[in-house]
C-alpha cells in the first residue's frame, strides 16, 4: 500500500482517527470553537477593594514610582485590579496542579497487571511491547505495596535499577492510612461510552462535562470561588490558557516555562507602566474591550510576577520542559501571589507505533519529576498545600497494534498526590482478560467527573455540583478510604 | 442534478421573479455604491486583507466600495517589493519549515492585490492540513491547489465544487485524513466523517437536528475508496485510482443511492440542504464579527446555489454588506496572528529576511501549515492572553529596531513631531483619540536630549501605537 520506508505514511496511518488530533504540545485543538467570553479576563470591577497603607507601601515597592507619579494611580484599571489582588492577600491553603498528558497516555504499560491470570491475558494481548514481571532493570516491573498483588509499576526504572519515583510517592504500603503514601492511583479513568476522538475526549475532561463548553471545570469554580481580580489565580505554564481555567468572569493568565523577564520591552527595556496607560480607555466593542483587558492583565501580572525570584528546585530529570513548569509551579505556588491552580500540558503519548521508545523514556522523566517536584514543595514548606493529579484524554487499546504501538482505548491511569492525599488504590485495574474487556477496550472503572467532585468537595472548596453538570458525583474508592484527602 | 437544473434555468424570464422575491424580502443594504472615507478604505484592506498601505490609502479613498471590491475580485496579485530571504539565504519552501512560512508570509506582505492570499488561508484553516502529518511537498502542492482557486481574477468561475471535488482525492488530503487506507472491504471513514462534518455540512443544522447520522458516514466512506498516493519522487507526489480498490456497491447516504464513486459523492454531500448555509455561514465570519442576520444569510444561501456555487459573487455581497463597515470609529474584530504579522509589515515597509516573524507567530499560537487539528484553529477572543499578547508586542518592538524601518535621529524633534514620524513610521493605524493622547504624553514627558534617548523614544512610540491593545483590532 505505501513505498517502504515512506515514513509519512506511515505516521499517517498510525494516526487514522486521529489525523484531527494535535502532535504541538499545546492544548487548543477546539471540536466548535469555544471563544472565551469577552467578559472572561476583564477583572477590571468597579468598586474593588481599597488599599491599606500597607498594600500601598508595597504597590510601591514593586516598581511603580514614577508611573504613580504621572499618573493618579487609583484611575488606572489594572492598577486598581493590581492593588485589589495584594490586597487579597492570603488565600486559603489548597492549591491545585493539573499535569496533562497529552496524547492518550497507555495504561498498560504504566501500571502492568500483576496476578497470573491478569498478567498472561496482558502478555498475550501485547507480545511485542509487554514488559517483564518482575526484574529491576528497565523493561521489568515491580509489584506494588498495598494493591494484594493486583499491579506492578512498569517504566519507573533508570538505567542502574534504581525506581524513579513513583514509588516514593506511592511509598512502602500503599495503605490509604500510612502518611508517607501519598499517590492515589485509578488505573482505568474516563466517562461512560468513551469518545476515542483526541479533541472530543479532551474538550470533554477540559470542560468536566459530556459535552461542548465555553467554559472549563476550573473556570466555572473560579468564577463561583476565585477572585475577580487575580488573574494569578489560576496559571497555565508553557503553553496558552488552558479550556480547564477558561473562565467566563474570573481573571486567569499563562506564562511561559521560562520567567525570565515577563512583562512588555523594548529592546530589553521594561515598558511595562507604558502599555498600561493603554488599557483603561472604555471599549465600545467587546473585541477591543477584551484587548485592553489581557494586556492590562499582562502587565498586572508582569507587576506581580516582578518582585518574584525564580527559585527552581533541585533533583528534577535535567532537559526537561516538565521540570522547568513544575519548578516554575513550585515558585509561583510559594510565592503568595493567591496562585490556586496551575495547568501543564506535557508530552506526547499518542503512542500508534514503536510505543516502548516513546513512552518509556517520558514516563522516567515524569515520575522523576513528580518526586522532586513533592521534595521541592516540602523544601518550601508548602507541601500540605498542593494536589497534584495526572491525567491523559484517554487510555489505550488493551491489546497492541501492527506497528508495536497501540491505539486510542479508553480507561487512561489518573494519579493525584500530595502530602494531604490518601495514597493506594483509588479505583479498581481494568482485567486484561477477554470476558474482561469491551470490544477490546479497557472497562472503565473511574468516572472523572467523581474525581473532580472530590477535588472541589474534598479540597478546593466549594459545591461541586454548582461546578460539574449532568448529576452528583461521588468518589468510592476501591481500598476502602473514605476520602480522597486526609482530615 | 442541481446543476443542470441550474443551467436551463438560466434565463431572463426565469430571474425576474427572484428579483420580485428580493425586493418583497427586503435585502440588507449595500454600501457597493458608497464613496469610501479613509477609514472604510482601511477596513476593507483590514477585513480582505492584511491591511492598508499608505498608497492603497491614497490611491481609493474616495472611490466606491463596489470599485475597490470588485478590483480586488479580478487583479491579478502581482508581487511588489524586495523578494525574500532568510538570513541572506534564498527561501527553499520545501526543504526547510521556516522557509515554508516564510514563502507565504512574504505573498501576504508583498501581493498588491491581498484577497487571493487571504482567501487561500481561509482555506487552509478550513481544511486543516498539517505539516505534522505530511511531506511538505504535499501541503505545498495542496496550498498552491487552494490558491488557484483563491486567485479569483484568473480563476473567475471558482466554484466550491470543483474545490471539494479536488481537495478529496489531492495528495495531502489523502495522507492526512487516511484516504489512502479507504479499501473496498476495509473502509475508512476518516475523511468521510470530515467531509461532513467540518468541510460540507457541520454537525447539526440551526435547529439542533443532525445533518447526518453514523450510517451515512459508512456509506459515503465506501464511495470514496480506491484513492492512493504515490510519493516515490517526494518532489511530485501525486494520486491515483485503483479501480479494484474502490467498492462499487450501491451506496445509500444523505437521502440518495446509487454505484457513487468519489466525484458523485461529493455531489451527493454539497446536495444537502445544511451546505450552503454552513459554508455561508463561516465564510461571512472570516470578514465581518457580527453574524448574520436571517435575510442576509438566506440571500447569501440564495446568490450561492443559483450562481453555481461560485465564489466571486458572494464574496461580493459579503466585502460590500453595510455590516462589513459597523463600529468603522472603533475596529470590533480581533486580528488573526497571521494578518496582524502580515499587517505590520506592510505597514512598517518590512520584508521577509529571516525566520524571527515564524518564531512570534508560533508563540501567538498560529504557525502556518501546522494548524492545531483538522478543525483549524480557533479564532476569536482566545487569541489573547497573556502569554500571546507579549508576544504580539514583541514582533513590533523588534522591527523598530531593524531595517529598513526608518532610524533616523532628529535631535531638536517636539514630541508631537516624534509621535508623527512614529505614526507614519507604523503605517497610521487605528487609535483610539483615548490612547492617542497617552501615547503623545509618553512623548511629552520621555526625554530626548541623547541620541539614544531619542532612539528609544521613537521605538517606545512606534510598539506602543502598533503593538499595543489598539493595534491588535482591525
Amino acid at each position: 500500500m505505501h513505498e517502504p520506508g515512506d515514513i509519512d505514511a506511515i505516521k499517517a496511518l498510525h494516526c487514522a482517527d486521529c489525523a484531527r488530533s494535535d502532535s504541538a504540545a499545546l492544548d487548543l485543538a477546539p471540536v466548535d470553537h469555544m471563544p472565551i467570553p469577552t467578559e472572561a479576563l476583564t477583572g477590571f470591577p468597579d468598586g474593588v477593594p481599597g488599599m491599606s497603607r500597607l498594600d500601598r507601601r508595597r504597590f510601591l515597592r514593586n516598581g511603580f514610582v514614577g508611573f504613580a507619579s504621572v499618573y493618579a494611580a487609583s484611575k488606572i484599571p489594572w492598577v486598581k485590579a493590581f492593588e485589589a489582588a495584594v490586597a487579597e492577600g492570603a488565600v486559603p491553603n489548597s492549591k491545585l496542579v493539573m499535569v496533562f498528558l497529552n496524547g492518550g497516555n497507555d495504561g498498560g504499560n504504566t501500571f502492568v497487571p500483576f496476578e497470573q491470570a491478569q498478567y498472561d491475558a496482558y502478555a498475550a494481548l501485547r507480545p511485542t511491547i509487554k514488559r517483564a514481571q518482575g526484574g529491576t532493570g528497565p523493561g521489568g516491573s515491580t509489584v506494588m505495596p498495598g494493591t494484594a498483588g493486583r499491579l506492578a509499576f512498569a517504566n519507573v526504572l533508570t538505567a542502574n535499577g534504581t525506581l524513579g519515583g513513583l514509588d516514593t510517592l506511592w511509598g512502602p504500603t500503599g495503605d490509604f492510612n500510612d502518611p508517607a503514601s501519598t499517590l492515589a492511583l485509578f488505573p482505568a479513568t474516563d466517562y461512560p461510552n468513551p469518545n476515542f476522538s483526541h479533541f472530543t475526549s479532551r474538550d470533554w475532561w477540559f470542560a468536566g462535562a459530556l459535552q461542548q463548553s465555553t467554559t472549563g471545570w476550573l473556570g466555572r469554580w473560579l468564577d463561583m470561588y476565585g477572585s475577580n481580580v487575580n488573574p494569578l489565580q489560576a496559571v497555565s505554564i508553557g503553553s496558552n490558557v488552558s479550556k480547564m481555567i477558561r473562565a467566563a468572569k474570573a481573571p486567569v493568565s499563562s506564562v511561559p516555562e521560562t520567567l525570565g523577564g515577563f512583562g512588555f520591552n523594548v529592546g530589553g527595556a521594561p515598558v511595562n507602566t507604558e502599555v498600561g496607560s493603554l488599557v483603561g480607555a472604555v471599549a465600545g466593542n467587546a473585541s477591543t474591550a477584551r484587548s485592553r483587558a489581557v494586556y492590562g492583565q499582562t502587565v498586572q501580572v508582569a507587576q506581580q510576577l516582578g518582585g518574584v525570584t525564580h527559585t527552581p528546585g533541585a533533583n528534577y530529570p535535567a532537559n526537561s520542559s516538565l521540570s522547568r513548569r513544575l519548578q516554575l509551579a513550585a515558585t509561583l505556588l510559594s510565592a503568595n501571589l493567591g496562585t490556586r491552580i496551575v495547568t501543564i500540558d506535557w508530552g506526547s503519548f499518542d503512542t500508534h507505533g514503536n510505543q516502548v521508545a516513546g513512552q518509556d523514556p517520558q514516563l522516567t522523566v515524569l515520575a522523576q519529576a513528580l518526586s522532586a517536584f513533592q521534595a521541592d514543595l516540602a523544601g518550601r514548606g508548602i507541601d500540605q498545600q498542593v494536589t497534584t493529579v495526572v491525567f491523559s484524554e484517554f487510555g489505550r487499546r488493551a491489546g497492541e497494534n501492527l506497528s508495536f504501538g497501540t491505539d486510542h482505548g479508553a480507561g487512561g491511569p489518573l494519579m493525584v498526590s500530595g502530602t494531604k492525599v490518601r495514597g493506594g488504590l483509588g479505583g479498581a485495574p481494568a482485567p486484561m482478560t477477554s470476558s474482561g474487556l469491551v470490544r477490546g477496550n479497557l472497562a472503565v472503572t473511574t468516572d472523572f467527573r467523581t474525581v473532580y467532585a472530590s477535588l472541589i468537595n474534598e479540597w478546593l472548596g466549594g459545591d461541586a455540583a454548582a461546578v460539574l453538570p449532568g448529576g452528583t458525583f461521588t468518589l468510592t474508592r476501591e481500598d476502602g478510604a473514605p476520602s480522597l484527602f486526609r482530615p | 442534478m442541481a446543476t443542470t437544473l441550474k443551467a436551463r434555468t438560466h434565463g431572463a424570464a426565469l430571474r425576474a421573479p427572484a428579483r420580485r422575491r428580493r425586493r418583497i424580502r427586503k435585502p440588507p443594504l449595500t454600501y457597493a455604491d458608497k464613496r469610501m472615507t479613509t477609514q472604510m478604505v482601511d477596513r476593507l484592506w483590514w477585513r480582505a486583507g492584511f491591511g492598508p498601505s499608505e498608497a492603497d490609502r491614497k490611491a481609493w479613498t474616495g472611490k466606491r466600495v463596489g470599485a475597490l471590491v470588485d478590483w480586488m475580485l479580478t487583479t491579478g496579485p502581482t508581487l511588489i517589493g524586495q523578494p525574500p530571504v532568510n538570513n541572506g539565504v534564498a527561501l527553499a519552501p520545501t526543504a526547510n519549515d521556516t522557509d515554508l512560512v516564510l514563502e507565504w508570509l512574504d505573498r501576504m506582505v508583498r501581493s498588491d492585490n491581498p484577497l487571493p492570499e487571504r482567501l487561500t488561508f481561509f482555506w487552509h484553516d478550513h481544511f486543516g492540513n498539517s505539516r505534522n502529518v505530511v511531506s511538505s511537498q504535499m501541503i505545498f502542492n495542496q496550498i498552491s491547489l487552494l490558491r488557484s482557486f483563491s486567485t479569483l481574477g484568473a480563476n473567475a468561475t471558482s466554484d466550491v465544487r470543483s474545490l471539494m471535488q479536488a481537495i478529496t482525492v489531492d495528495p495531502s488530503m489523502l495522507r492526512f485524513l487516511t484516504g489512502e487506507a479507504n479499501v473496498k472491504g476495509r473502509p475508512n471513514e476518516n475523511y468521510a466523517r470530515e467531509l461532513m462534518e467540518l468541510f460540507c455540512l457541520g454537525v447539526t443544522d440551526a435547529q439542533g437536528q443532525p445533518n447526518y447520522g453514523e450510517d451515512d458516514v459508512k456509506e459515503l466512506a465506501r464511495a470514496l475508496s480506491g484513492w492512493q498516493v504515490n510519493n516515490t519522487n517526494p518532489a511530485a507526489p501525486f494520486s491515483y485510482f485503483t479501480q479494484s480498490r474502490w467498492d462499487p456497491g450501491v451506496k445509500t447516504f444523505l437521502g440518495q443511492s446509487g454505484a457513487f464513486n468519489a466525484t458523485q459523492a461529493v455531489d451527493v454531500v454539497l446536495s444537502h440542504p445544511n451546505h450552503a448555509p454552513y459554508l455561508m455561514r463561516k465564510l461571512w465570519n472570516e470578514f465581518v464579527q457580527t453574524p448574520p442576520d436571517p435575510g442576509t444569510l438566506a440571500d447569501l444561501v440564495n446568490t450561492y446555489n443559483r450562481r453555481g456555487r461560485r465564489l466571486r459573487p458572494v464574496l461580493r455581497k459579503i466585502l460590500t454588506h453595510r455590516s462589513l463597515f459597523e463600529s468603522i470609529a472603533e475596529p470590533n474584530m480581533i486580528k488573526s496572528p497571521i494578518v496582524y504579522t502580515a499587517g505590520a509589515m506592510r505597514a512598517m515597509g518590512m520584508f521577509v529576511v529571516n525566520g524571527n516573524p515564524r518564531s512570534r507567530l508560533q508563540v501567538m499560537g498560529q504557525d502556518p501549515y501546522f494548524p492545531p487539528d483538522v478543525s483549524g484553529w480557533e479564532y476569536g477572543p482566545a487569541w489573547l492572553d497573556t502569554n500571546t499578547s507579549i508576544s504580539r508586542f514583541r514582533l513590533i518592538a523588534d522591527f523598530t529596531g531593524s531595517q529598513p524601518v526608518d532610524q533616523t535621529d532628529i535631535p531638536g524633534e517636539t514630541p508631537q513631531q516624534a509621535f508623527d514620524r512614529a505614526y507614519a513610521a507604523t503605517g497610521g493605524g487605528w487609535l483610539s483619540p483615548d490612547n492617542r493622547a497617552r501615547i503623545l504624553d509618553y512623548a511629552a514627558r520621555t526625554p530626548g536630549g541623547t541620541l539614544s534617548q531619542r532612539r528609544t523614544r521613537q521605538r517606545v512610540l512606534r510598539s506602543l501605537m502598533l503593538g499595543g491593545p489598539d493595534g491588535q483590532v482591525m
